[in-house]
């Protein structure tokens, strides 16, 4: 039994009311700082390709490939975001 | 929109706040790390103060909940850090106190938090599926046993699996100069908490000790590394399957659609029947039916699969 069905008080409405609002202050926050982290991330992204082509890429535990330069995928035009 | 993509966020940058909630006791604090907009289930960091007396209960809603420091006492039982409860809804649990204070994580899965007093267990309660251990002193870690497998470093402990859902929570843990060089995306929701340490992930940077994230399906994570070794728990609400690969610009929707289309050359007669039958109402002969219950989310194949039909009312 997961859930039991019963009448939510007016109390508890109104608290989770307030922590939704809070949540989402909370979310744009979270979207303003992973903005502001672009730049190390595009170096972070830039290392990753180039490791994967020399070290590998995991595939299965300690099971690696080495990704051919071809394989190598680029950035679409559109806006990249990382939380959505 | 069930619960938003909460990813990172750290709870030692918040206070603690008293909760207060009807039925529930003075000397419980909180901080709120998500909460579900549809049904108020939530995910919390508590703290019960020292002193903290909770008279015999149940909760309308299934919950869990892990200490992370100090103890409780639930009945004539002392539990300390690295206890785990899962708790069905309407199963009374003993009373509660914590003579010196505790923290721990509390999970309501679906619905809002609850405290009825009560001595006894709701008619409904699935008293059965009541769970309590130590995962610190009485469990061992093993691999992940996913296949694919994280790298090598990343074991984990189970500590409750949903045997319908094949969601699990779980203690992770990657040993330090941990590396995994792969980007990652589950078809299901996934949470985490850091009880210690830091790890990394190429899209959000460092999640130190108290980070938290709450991540909806089909979104990239990965690569992986932790310097120094990480202890942490985790959590799915359904199964968790590792689509692995290496492109860091793919969206929700393209990441959707990778899983579907591997849906359908990993099982294509169910992929097709899934899609071509008319009336699609799957029904699992080991479990209620669905039509049995009032409603039961299908479709017509029309993809709709929210669709339900309301129980019909017999004519007298």
């Amino acid at each position: 039994m997961k859930l039991i069905a019963n009448k939510r008080s007016r109390e508890t409405q109104a608290w989770i009311n307030r922590e939704l609002k809070e949540q989402k202050a909370r979310y744009r926050k979270i979207v303003q700082e992973q903005d502001a982290l672009t730049p190390k991330r595009d170096k972070w992204i830039a290392d990753f390709l180039q490791r994967i082509q020399t070290r590998g890429v995991h595939v299965h535990y300690d099971q690696m490939r080495k990704v051919r330069p071809e394989e190598i995928p680029t950035k679409p035009r559109r806006k990249f975001k990382v939380v959505f | 929109m069930a619960r938003p993509h909460i990813e990172p966020f750290v709870d030692r940058d918040v206070s603690f706040k008293k909760l207060v909630l009807p039925g529930f006791p003075k000397g419980m604090q909180y901080k709120m790390l998500s909460m579900d907009s549809d049904n108020g289930a939530c995910s919390m960091t508590v703290a019960y103060e020292a002193g903290y007396k909770q008279p015999p209960g149940m909760s309308y809603s299934e919950y869990e909940l892990f200490i992370m420091s100090g103890s409780i006492n639930v009945g004539s039982k002392t539990y300390g850090p690295g206890s785990y409860f899962f708790v069905p809804a309407g199963v009374a649990i003993e009373a509660l106190s914590s003579p010196r204070g505790a923290t721990g994580l509390l999970f309501y899965n679906y619905g809002e938090p609850s405290f009825v007093e009560s001595d006894t267990d709701h008619s409904r309660a699935e008293r059965s599926a009541f769970t309590a251990v130590n995962a610190y002193d009485n469990m061992q870690w093993t691999s992940t046993n996913f296949y694919p497998a994280t790298a090598p470093g990343c074991m984990v402990k189970v500590l409750h699996y949903d045997q319908r859902t094949q969601a699990f929570t779980f203690l992770y843990c990657m040993t330090p100069n941990f590396w995994q060089d792969n980007i990652s995306y589950h078809d299901c929701s996934e949470e985490a908490y850091h009880i210690w340490g830091t790890s990394w992930m190429m899209q959000f940077g460092e999640l130190p000790t108290g980070g938290y994230f709450y991540r909806p399906p089909y979104i990239n994570h990965g690569a992986f590394g932790c310097k120094l070794g990480t202890l942490a728990i985790g959590r799915t609400d359904s199964q968790l399957y590792n689509h692995f690969h290496f492109n860091p610009w793919t969206n929700i929707e393209e990441n959707r659609e990778r899983a579907a289309s591997r849906i359908q050359h990993w099982k294509p007669d169910l992929y097709n029947w899934i899609n071509m039958k008319g009336h699609n109402h799957p029904v699992d002969f080991e479990h209620a039916h669905g039509h049995a219950n009032g409603d039961a989310p299908h479709h017509h194949g029309d993809g709709q699969v929210t669709h339900a039909h309301k129980k019909k009312r017999k004519k007298r």
